[in-house]
């Protein structure tokens, strides 16, 4: 019968036979003792215990229970013991002084030639030749080439390859990786010191910080939940975050409870905790060994006496590393908050990043179809599916592979993987970088701006009303995935209508309404863009006092889409009224974009999308557009959100619109005596104010004065 | 005499080398050298080999980054510095030297003894 004790060897935590630990004892002594005169003597014997764990761990990991006599014999043996190693340093210090004392043997003459396997290299950044994040040397490095030549090729295709290098900046592991000492913490969730699952005290454990800092982190989100203390101003979190944090404390509390594992053996306590000096988690594991076994305490106290003494000095050393490390000062709790929120941001960006990667491949995948009425065959037509496969599904796919390999813990290096899904996505990079490039410069210049008037049977109408088309068969047969703003498809698969349609409603100088036309394209050219422009038809009908609108413009495979849109003008004469049919909605993406010009339309106003309310009669007067009820368009529509949830009395509507009156005839005192002082700059104003309107598509429009 | 004892003499003096050759073939891991050593059928205990590589270490010859493994602590990988290769290129040409010396000689007292 065999006593077994856990120590905590260079981090390890090792269970050993009592007999074992003291050959183990020795031997390291007796090294210490051998290299005691030696330079990096610490060193020397730090590398040779490190090496030792090592293979403790490899016994372990092969199923062994404990460390036993024979295992420890088995490792001094090809560590070689001191009496081995005398020789050999005598000789080597000599060799090292004078090198012509050099003598040979045939076997070692084969070192120098037979060495071609490969070495096991990983990819790292290279702290120490870097100039930006180490990512180009770290590459030089891995592939054993200039650094010059990766930097060049990283520099030529910089516009390209800054994603990349900042990925590979964050995901690739810095030479420097931290200096850890021995002791390396592994995340256990403490069952000892637990108020839910143990979460935030195994985090206190393996940050060496007090178990509550986690803990009110878990719980911050939910009191700034309670008490909206998102107002104050250093928790004024962007949105994403924000929306994260509440819910996603939880989330993440749950999912931490999931993934990380009980501690429950004293290994793993120690593990937990990290404890590096090894008198205390011997103490700590062998008091549970032997609780209230006095005897054996007794002799425990020997033990750890002599080992105290004899360990001491070599401990010593230590010691004022490990005091460095055990009494955190403030600024060290203050920097591992810091690292804790910084993985969290991480963490969020990656989710964010994550998300949106499967978005964009969903929405990529959706609108594919919708290729060939866009780009030219060809290299667009390559560079298209180069987008899909490399730029979109490369990554989506890596990230599941990632995942799976993650859950399933696979063991293989993903080295090769990892290369061949970067350099793949590198590919997709550039496909995405030349297919925007030449489609920008298909859409490059616009045609020249003109308006056609359309000839109206009675423009003298009192009332003119704005329709869309009666009805549209909606091809629904195959791909539902064709209607996209502002591509939809109607009737058959090989025609797309666009609702690129601007409605703009002005005053007209005479008595009768005034319609007209504005076709505009994109081209390469501007020739290109006119005949584009011309090409597309765009007609209004009129039907007594109706006005029609077609479907949209329609776009085919021959005739493709380069911002084809239009802009209709209708000029309402002073005292007639105009009205905008609901069916204009049926307009293929559902709306038109409607403004009108008034002398008091604001800015903002002329992108308010929704600044038109359908199957309203609007009035043409003198100073712009009101309603029948005498609100002025812009003001009615307004009023109409306001009011909404809150009817407002009569009485009290009534002295708002006095007040909104009275504030309008001041206004136009004011603009009139403006107008008189400043006419022309005035009117330079009022050019600036329509000159850029957005349509709801999001292509934006560059509209000029037409009167 | 003790023939072992110059055997091992004989080995030992180019262990240096043997080393810088294979750290000079890319980054190393001690186990790593010991394992190419071991393949090249040159048998040193470990114990050798870490004072050596502090040795080497500290004349600047070599330098190690700590590298995160997937079992345990952290890694020392040695690769050679820009003062290690032009000692190793140093060290080569006297091998090489040497080992035509001892070749040409060996030889011409195997042929010597033959005629």
């Amino acid at each position: 019968m065999k006593q077994v004790i856990n120590i905590n060897f260079q981090g390890r935590v090792i269970p050993i036979e009592v007999s074992a630990f003291e050959l183990l004892k020795s031997y390291t002594d007796s090294l210490a003792k051998y290299f005691s005169n030696e330079d990096g003597k610490e060193e020397i014997i730090n590398d040779i215990e490190n090496r030792i764990g090592e293979l403790f761990q490899e016994r372990l990991k092969a199923g062994v229970t404990c460390i036993t006599d024979d295992d420890v014999n088995a490792i001094i043996r090809s560590m070689g013991r001191p009496e081995d190693l005398e020789a050999v340093e005598e000789t080597t210090s000599q060799q090292s002084n004078n090198t012509q004392q050099q003598r040979t043997e045939q076997q070692s003459q084969s070192t120098s030639t037979s060495q071609t396997t490969e070495t096991h290299r990983r990819l790292f950044r290279d702290e120490n030749h870097k100039v930006l994040g180490g990512v180009c040397s770290g590459f030089a490095n891995y592939f054993g080439t200039d650094i010059i030549i990766i930097r060049i090729i990283a520099v030529l295709l910089a516009g390209v390859l800054i994603v990349p290098y900042l990925i590979l900046w964050v995901a690739v592991p810095s030479s420097a990786s931290v200096e850890i000492g021995g002791a390396r913490k592994k995340l256990y969730r403490d069952s000892d010191d637990k108020i839910i699952a143990g979460v935030g005290s195994g985090l206190g454990n393996y940050f060496g910080v007090n178990p509550w800092i986690p803990r009110v982190l878990f719980l911050l989100p939910f009191l700034s939940f309670i008490f909206h203390w998102s107002h104050m101003a250093f928790l004024d979190f962007p949105n994403f975050i924000r929306f994260s944090f509440s819910p996603g404390s939880l989330m993440v509390y749950i999912i931490l409870w999931l993934v990380i594992p009980e501690a429950v053996t004293t290994a793993e306590k120690l593990e937990m905790k990290g404890e590096k000096v090894d008198l205390n988690s011997i103490k700590n594991s062998v008091m549970e060994e032997m609780k209230g076994v006095k005897q054996r305490a007794e002799k425990f106290g020997q033990e750890a006496k002599t080992f105290a003494e004899e360990k001491g000095k070599t401990v010593g050393a230590e010691m004022s590393n490990v005091a460095r490390r055990s009494s955190r000062s403030f600024g060290d709790i203050i920097l591992l908050l810091l690292k804790i929120f910084g993985y969290f941001i991480i963490g969020v960006v990656c989710f964010v990043l994550v998300v949106v990667l499967f978005a964009i491949a969903i929405g990529a995948i959706g609108v594919f179809p919708l290729k060939d009425f866009i780009i030219n065959d060809g290299w667009q037509n390559i560079l298209a599916w180069g987008t899909l496969i490399f730029f979109i599904a490369v990554p989506v796919i890596g990230v599941i592979t990632w995942i799976i390999r993650r859950l399933t813990k696979a063991k293989k290096s993903g080295r090769l993987l990892r290369f061949s899904f970067i350099s793949l996505w590198i590919i997709g990079w550039a496909s995405v970088v030349m297919l925007v490039a030449s489609i920008a410069k298909n859409f490059k210049n616009e045609n020249n701006r003109y308006a056609q008037p359309v000839a109206l049977i009675n423009p003298t109408v009192d009332k003119l009303e704005i329709t869309g088309p009666d009805d549209i068969t909606w091809y629904n047969a195959r791909n539902n995935f064709f209607r996209f703003a502002p591509f939809t498809n109607i009737n058959d698969e090989d025609t797309l209508y666009l609702s690129n349609v601007h409605f703009r409603i002005v005053k007209s100088n005479n008595d009768s309404f005034q319609v007209s036309i504005m076709k505009l394209a994109n081209g390469e050219s501007r020739k290109d863009a006119e005949q584009i422009a011309a090409k597309y038809d765009y007609t209004l009908t009129q039907y007594d006092t109706l006005l029609r609108t077609p479907v949209g413009i329609a776009i085919t495979r021959n005739n493709k889409f380069r911002n084809q849109h239009a802009i209709v003008t209708v000029a309402v004469p002073v005292g007639k009224r105009i009205k905008i049919d609901q069916k204009i909605w049926k307009t293929p993406s559902g709306r038109v974009n409607i403004e009108f010009d008034n002398s008091d339309w604001d800015d903002s106003w002329g992108n308010e999308e929704r600044g038109w309310t359908t199957n309203v009669e609007y009035i043409m007067k003198a100073d712009g557009l009101y309603t029948m009820d005498g609100i002025p368009a812009y003001k009615e529509h307004h009023d109409g959100d306001d009011d909404s949830d809150e009817p407002v009395p009569g009485n009290i509507k009534k002295e708002i619109q006095k007040a909104i009156s009275d504030s309008i005839k001041a206004q136009e005192l004011k603009d009139s005596i403006q107008k008189n002082l400043q006419q022309p700059k005035q009117k330079a104003f009022n050019e600036n104010k329509t000159n850029a309107i957005m349509i709801p598509t999001g292509l934006p429009i560059i509209n000029s004065m037409m009167q | 005499m003790n023939i072992d004892n110059t055997a091992s003499q004989m080995r030992k003096g180019v262990l240096e080398f043997c080393i810088l050759s294979v750290i000079k073939q890319g980054e190393a891991y001690p186990s790593d050298i010991i394992e190419k050593m071991k393949a090249a059928n040159l048998n040193i205990f470990e114990g050798t080999l870490y004072p050596l590589l502090t040795r080497l270490k500290n004349a600047e010859f070599l330098t190690y980054r700590w590298v995160e493994s997937n079992s345990g602590p952290p890694r020392k990988y040695f690769s050679l510095t820009e003062k290690g290769a032009a000692f190793y290129k140093e060290l080569e040409a006297t091998w090489n030297e040497l080992a035509n010396a001892v070749k040409a000689l060996s030889d011409a007292g195997q042929n010597n003894f033959n005629s």
